[in-house]
């Protein structure tokens, strides 16, 4: 906004055809001048008052106090299903000569590969049981781990509604603080408004 | 004839309720019965104010009743139903984005202001605005039958006696610079004690400047502003609420130089009432200021502090700038005296009937 610098332009001021303008805005510019001479003004600290704002509080009505229901988003049982696996499976002509060639040493590999067989069948057995196991564990689990959602969801509540009654604490502590400053400037005239007073009836 | 008016509220110190007590007792003066009805009104003018809500008792289709209209209200929609014939004096609204940040309410009424307005096209009589500035608005609403007012101001109230305690307090050599007006944003007091704060440091450190206006309802705006002031350090900034007419009369007499850098302006009374009171006048040039200003004073046409700050010093050590200005406010004034602008009241309702 403010530049030092080369000072005011004519159009900075307008008033009756009486006065004259021009002498104005070079007095405006001599105060400047000798003021940035003598070193007292900055344009570091113009720039400074500038570009200082107000700040405004916020208004009670502006902090929600609602928690917003997007973060809890509902999850279907469909969310939990197993997923597939498929395997990879042999198609055309490789199909073809790979089940002839197993046809032909079918014999040998059944008389080989038995005990593997055998092995795989119990643990799949084993880990069938295993499962079962698990599934009715966790079943077990579920109730808690919804109850343990619905108190993450209480208690994010609970500190989202403290945030709230903090910053409004906070709000209602500055107007507060706004409101001590207005009455202390109050109390100090008032003294003052006592001591003029006095001083006036005493005169007369 | 009879002529009333329609107010959403009055409170004392006004410029809009005084200009509606000062319009009334000039019609009575004239003998003409009018009386004022509002919505809010403090109950120390029970007995001067009716509740608008009573009007019925008092409509009738030869009557006039003038509404003053700068924020948007329930007494729009009882105006309109009168079969009465219809005035508004519009005093303009500030726009609702001045408050969103400090008070959503009247961010709302002004909003919905502007909305009511429109209400009133082809359904009024006549469309005043107290400057060519308010004017223009009604006219580019469609508004067909309009006119200029100029507010209807009694500087003899300014005659009246002073506070000799505030004068005993404050009458110490110090240079005071004054604003007159409510403590809201569009008012840019923030603006004003920046101006001071430079005036005071880089030309007069004894200096004082006078918040003379009501702060409740914007503690929130207020609250900035003490932090601006705590911020900058700046000395001898008083912010004195509201204050009964002696207490006015006694800051303006104070006062070297009347500062008023408002974004929104409708009117800005306080400027004439400056010019009364002798008092250089500087403004920024906002709304209807200009106009209001009418050639007196000095105008700023652009916000900057230091240089604001360096005219500030030259009209108070200027004496022959000072007399100058003086001189131009005089002229300036003659516009506003009550016998002027009531007779153009009086023209336009008689033209009315």
């Amino acid at each position: 906004m403010s530049e030092i610098k080369d000072g005011c332009s004519e159009d900075f001021i307008s008033t009756c055809k009486e006065i004259n303008v021009e002498e104005i805005i070079d007095s405006i510019k001599k105060k400047i001048k000798e003021k940035k001479e003598i070193g007292i003004l900055k344009q570091k600290d113009i720039d400074e008052i500038n570009d200082m704002e107000l700040l405004p509080l916020p208004d009670f009505l502006e902090i929600p106090n609602v928690y917003e229901p997007h973060l809890y988003p509902e999850h279907k049982m469909e969310d939990f299903e197993p997923f597939h696996l498929d395997l990879e499976k042999e198609a055309g002509i490789a199909k073809k000569i790979l089940g002839k060639i197993r046809k032909m040493v079918y014999p040998l590999t059944r008389f080989m590969i038995r005990p593997f067989l055998n092995d795989l069948k119990n643990l799949e057995v084993e880990l069938h049981n295993q499962n079962k196991e698990e599934i009715h564990r966790l079943k077990q689990l579920v109730p808690i781990v919804f109850q343990s959602k619905e108190y993450i969801k209480l208690l994010h509540n609970s500190m989202n509604n403290m945030i709230v009654e903090l910053s409004k604490l906070k709000i209602e502590e500055e107007l507060l603080k706004t409101k001590i400053k207005v009455m202390e400037d109050k109390v100090e005239f008032l003294e003052n408004r006592e001591r003029a007073v006095e001083k006036k009836l005493f005169k007369e | 004839m009879i002529i009333h008016q329609f107010l959403t509220s009055y409170s004392y110190g006004d410029a809009i309720g005084n200009e509606a007590f000062e319009i009334r007792n000039y019609l009575r003066e004239n003998g003409i019965e009018s009386e004022i009805f509002s919505l809010f009104y403090h109950p120390k003018y029970s007995n001067q104010i009716i509740n608008y809500l009573e009007y019925d008792k008092f409509s009738h289709k030869d009557n006039i009743i003038i509404f003053h209209f700068s924020i948007g209200s329930p007494v729009t929609k009882k105006f309109l139903r009168m079969p009465d014939k219809k005035v508004i004096i519009y005093h303009n609204i500030t726009p609702y984005n001045f408050f969103l940040d400090y008070h959503r309410v009247l961010a709302k009424d002004c909003y919905k202001g502007r909305v009511e307005l429109k209400n009133f096209v082809n359904k009024i009589d006549l469309a005043l605005g107290d400057s060519k500035y308010n004017e223009k608005e009604l006219k580019e609403m469609g508004f067909k039958n309009t006119g200029i007012l100029p507010l209807v101001m009694d500087f003899k109230k300014f005659d009246g006696k002073v506070d000799p305690v505030i004068n005993e307090l404050f009458n110490d050599g110090k240079n005071n610079l004054i604003f007159v007006g409510r403590v809201i944003p569009n008012k840019k007091i923030e603006d004003i004690i920046k101006i001071f704060f430079v005036y005071q440091k880089y030309f007069d450190e004894n200096s004082r400047l006078f918040i003379v206006g009501e702060y409740r309802g914007f503690e929130r705006y207020l609250s900035s502003l003490y932090s601006l002031k705590s911020k900058l350090e700046v000395k001898n900034v008083h912010f004195t609420g509201h204050v009964p007419e002696n207490e006015l009369i006694s800051y303006f007499k104070l006062s070297n130089l009347y500062l008023h850098m408002s974004e929104h302006e409708g009117f800005c009374a306080p400027i004439p009432e400056s010019y009364y009171l002798n008092i250089p006048v500087v403004a920024f040039n906002a709304g209807a200021v200009k106009e209001t200003m009418n050639n007196g004073g000095v105008l700023i046409n652009k916000k900057d502090f230091i240089q604001t700050a360096a005219l500030l010093d030259h009209i108070i050590k200027d004496l022959h700038l000072r007399k100058k200005i003086l001189k131009s406010q005089q002229e300036s004034l003659k516009k506003y005296f009550k016998n002027k602008t009531g007779k153009i009241l009086l023209d336009y309702v008689r033209n009315l009937t």
